[in-house]
């Protein structure tokens, strides 16, 4: 066995002893603050919040480019909505939409699947980690969709030092292979949320507050939803920024440094906050 | 062996980074059920006037932004940095604040778990409640801002928005007036405001110009003078920051006598902003006091949260309130926020003083700490509270804080500089302090109104009071409370576009040029910032 291949496992025995549950297709959060990471924005491994109660964010199109190493080019785009309905907790929906290059100027664009989830922030840090659940659904809807459901958990921990933040995901999907996988040469959609058995991975973050700033960076491994496909290794950097108190940027790049679509992608999205009407009971 | 070896390692690897990843191990059931938090965050109540006081009010409202990095920052470095040397605090800390923070302030609201990290670990309900109340006093502002709504508007979004903050009843201040024991008669109390006079009178800024604000707000006429007495009182706020702590506040501001029409017409809000920067100052003490363990930091902090959220604990009446917030004096608390004169008022007890205080009446019985100075009550002569101020007096009547009970042991220093005087601030505290009393307090007034009126007589005085949209203000609201004759109708204002915000506007002159130079040649203008230091300054940093 190679030192390549030893390190997944490591990992996945780290994770897997240390969060207690895990998920589905990764379900994508919609979080303003640059401070409340989220899955996708831009990086895949987010920390353990939910949005705030009562706010709806909305990201409108939060786009994502791949490039595989056979120099195909594959972009995304997943329109959500996400709501803080109770505490601590957060729904959410997105449509993520793929535009694949099929061949010499050709191209396929369509629905990859609806997403819904949900994420249950368990505590609030202290001593102990921020810890958080959260399950998800991805329906076959569109003409890019699998043509299954898939039901995936996930449990997310966070842990913050004075130099720096730090999180770690987990998360597995149930149901059986598809027949083939959806845009096999590089379906992005949901962020790199193509279907995925396993994922497991750690990001660290650093504030600069009085910019409303993060910069991060990450490495996560994933096992593909088909057996016969190799352990992908991902690693990248990004940037989330508060641009204004209803408004926040974000901006990211990676590279999946092994499997068998090698290659980089880069994301760009922004989401938008606002709270839904009240009245006095 | 060497599989063994390999399999160990790999074992002890997983184990160690899923320690990292699970936390940090917990001695006890206790301790972990204590460590269990689920306080959580809300949205501020959606409205169409959300952010307008960011939107027309842009200096001031930077400066808010800037308040919340100095509140943080305070409480990281007091819970991390518990054997620092005081200068870490009242020099390093201060000076980057105050030349280069308060200076350039951040343009959007700072989250402040990524300034106060260990902090809010060690107490994430705290921390709660004050975003919890900081979100209702912006949101505040921006009604009072908004130049759609008429009064009547206002006072429903004013009430809509103190029902919502209310809906958080884990977080929610209490809207009871909580007596000044709470705050300092502790155990622990007084200690970072002696260890640190110089942050603490800065906190004590703070929180004079974030109650303060308001005053302007509500007694503007128009959008000029509302404009312009913003710019006026946040300059005030910059004088204070000329000479710390001396010209800083000497007690905790207290809203209804730097915002006495702010609080009179939204009384439930004034309450909660005083137990909210009453409990500012406990924690302060809690993390500063070296008498409360380390380990009993927290508990210390959950019981005073939870006595500030509770509507029973340390409560009085709102007149006794209204008294306390009076006999403690307006010129100790840094004086009013509008109508002020170009000095700082001259306070009349030793910086941070801890006045006695009636729980039924609220009138001041005697010094816990610290003393008198004399100032505009020296010479009365009894030590008791007279049974007009027992009955809620004007403030400070009868008292005589020179000739109160000192407690030797105070450290703390008091301004000597009597020709820095305010009489505004005297007049201020006359005006909305509390019920006059009958017997000498009428006469102190009416010498107080001939007074006033003699000024009101000489023609460049009365030019000044008409030129300046703040005094102006000041003097049509004394002449709807009758407290003093009319003036001549004030020439029209000028106006300009309603959306214009303050940042783009020249600066309102305040005084005529042929007024002469007042001894503090900033003071009523709006003050250019201070400019950076020469020196690089310090970068920002989280540790």
């Amino acid at each position: 066995m190679t030192a390549l291949h030893r390190w997944p496992q490591r990992f996945a025995l780290a994770a897997t002893m240390t969060i207690s549950s895990l998920s589905l297709p990764q379900n994508a959060k919609a979080q303003t603050d640059y401070y409340n990471t989220d899955a996708g924005r831009p990086l895949q491994i987010e920390d353990a919040y939910a949005v705030e109660r009562r706010a709806l964010e909305i990201q409108a199109a939060p786009l994502r480019l791949e490039r595989n190493r056979r120099g195909v080019y594959n972009w995304g785009i997943e329109p959500e909505l996400a709501y803080g309905l109770f505490r601590r907790t957060q729904v959410e929906i997105g449509l993520p939409i793929a535009i694949l290059d099929a061949g010499v100027g050709g191209k396929t664009v369509g629905i990859t699947g609806l997403d819904a989830s949900v994420l249950y922030n368990l505590n609030t840090e202290t001593r102990i980690p921020a810890l958080a659940i959260g399950a998800s659904v991805l329906a076959p809807v569109g003409g890019l969709a699998a043509d299954a459901t898939y039901a995936s958990v996930k449990g997310i921990a966070t842990k913050t030092f004075q130099w720096a933040r730090f999180h770690v995901n987990g998360q597995y999907t149930a149901g059986k292979a598809p027949a083939s996988v959806p845009g096999e040469a590089g379906a992005v959609g949901a962020g790199a949320s193509e279907l995925s058995r396993w994922l497991g991975g750690v990001s660290v973050d650093r504030p600069f507050p009085l910019k409303s700033l993060l910069i991060s960076a990450e490495a996560f491994a994933r096992q593909p939803l088909e057996a016969n496909e190799s352990l992908e290794w991902n690693a990248a950097v990004g940037t989330r920024v508060q641009l204004s108190p209803r408004v926040a940027l974000d901006v990211g790049a990676g590279s999946r440094l092994s499997g068998d679509d090698k290659g980089w992608f880069a994301t760009i999205g922004g989401a938008y906050v606002i709270g839904l009407p009240w009245r006095k009971r | 062996m060497s599989q063994v070896r390999t399999l160990s390692s790999r074992l002890g690897r997983g184990a160690l980074l899923a320690s990292l990843l699970a936390g940090t191990a917990l001695a006890t059931p206790a301790t972990a059920s204590a460590q269990w938090v689920t306080t959580y965050e809300q949205f501020y109540l959606q409205a169409p006037h959300n952010w307008t006081f960011r939107n027309d009010y842009q200096a001031a409202d930077r400066l808010f932004n800037a308040f919340d990095y100095g509140h943080a920052i305070l409480y990281e470095k007091l819970w991390t940095m518990p054997h620092a040397s005081p200068d870490e605090l009242e020099v390093k800390q201060y000076d980057y604040l105050t030349k280069r923070v308060l200076v350039r302030p951040p343009r959007i609201p700072l989250e402040e778990a990524a300034i106060e990290i260990k902090y809010v670990q060690l107490a994430p309900e705290a921390k709660q409640m004050f975003e919890w109340a900081h979100i209702l006093h912006r949101q505040l502002y921006d009604v009072l801002a908004d130049e759609r709504l008429d009064q009547t508007a206002k006072d429903r979004e004013v009430q809509r928005l103190i029902d919502y903050y209310k809906t958080r009843k884990d977080v929610a201040f209490s809207s009871k007036p909580k007596s000044m024991k709470l705050m300092q008669e502790q155990p622990y109390s007084l200690a970072f405001r002696k260890q640190y006079p110089k942050f603490n009178g800065l906190i004590w800024g703070y929180h004079w110009l974030q109650v303060g604000l308001y005053e302007p707000l509500m007694v503007g006429k128009t959008v000029d003078e509302r404009q312009a007495g913003v710019r006026a009182t946040t300059a005030r706020f910059w004088q204070m920051l000329q000479d710390p702590p001396r010209t800083f506040p000497y007690q905790m501001p207290m809203t209804p006598a730097v915002a006495p029409v702010f609080a009179a017409r939204y009384q439930e809000a004034a309450i909660i902003f005083d137990n909210l920067h009453s409990m500012h100052d406990v924690i302060s003490d809690i993390l500063a006091n070296d008498s409360v363990p380390r380990h009993r930091k927290r508990a210390e902090i959950m019981l005073a949260a939870e006595r500030f959220r509770d509507d029973t604990s340390y409560v009085m009446t709102p007149q006794a309130w209204l008294t306390m917030a009076g006999h403690m004096g307006i010129e100790n608390m840094g004086g009013p926020s509008v109508g002020f004169l170009p000095t700082l008022p001259t306070p009349t007890v030793t910086y941070g003083a801890v006045m006695s205080h009636d729980d039924r009446t609220g009138a001041m019985v005697g010094f816990k700490s610290g003393q008198a100075t004399g100032g505009e009550h020296a010479g009365h002569t009894n030590m008791t509270p007279t049974p007009a101020a027992a009955a809620g007096a004007a403030p400070m009547a009868g008292m005589n804080h020179a000739g109160m009970n000192h407690t030797a042991s105070d450290t703390s220093r008091a301004r000597t500089d009597s020709a820095r005087r305010d009489t505004s601030a005297a007049h201020h505290a006359m005006q909305h302090g509390v019920t006059p009393a009958p017997s000498e307090n009428t006469a102190a007034q009416a010498m107080m109104r001939e007074m006033h009126e003699a000024m009101l007589r000489d023609p460049a005085i009365r030019a000044r009071v008409l030129a300046n949209p703040a005094l102006r203000a000041h003097q049509q609201h004394l002449e709807s409370m009758g407290a003093v004759d009319s003036l001549p109708k004030a020439p029209p204002a000028r106006r300009s576009s309603p959306a214009t915000p303050a940042a783009k506007r020249p600066p309102a002159k305040m005084t005529p040029k042929a007024t002469p130079k007042p001894a503090d040649p900033h003071a009523g203008h709006v003050m250019p910032t201070p400019k950076p230091p020469v020196k690089k300054p310090p970068t920002e940093s989280i540790r």
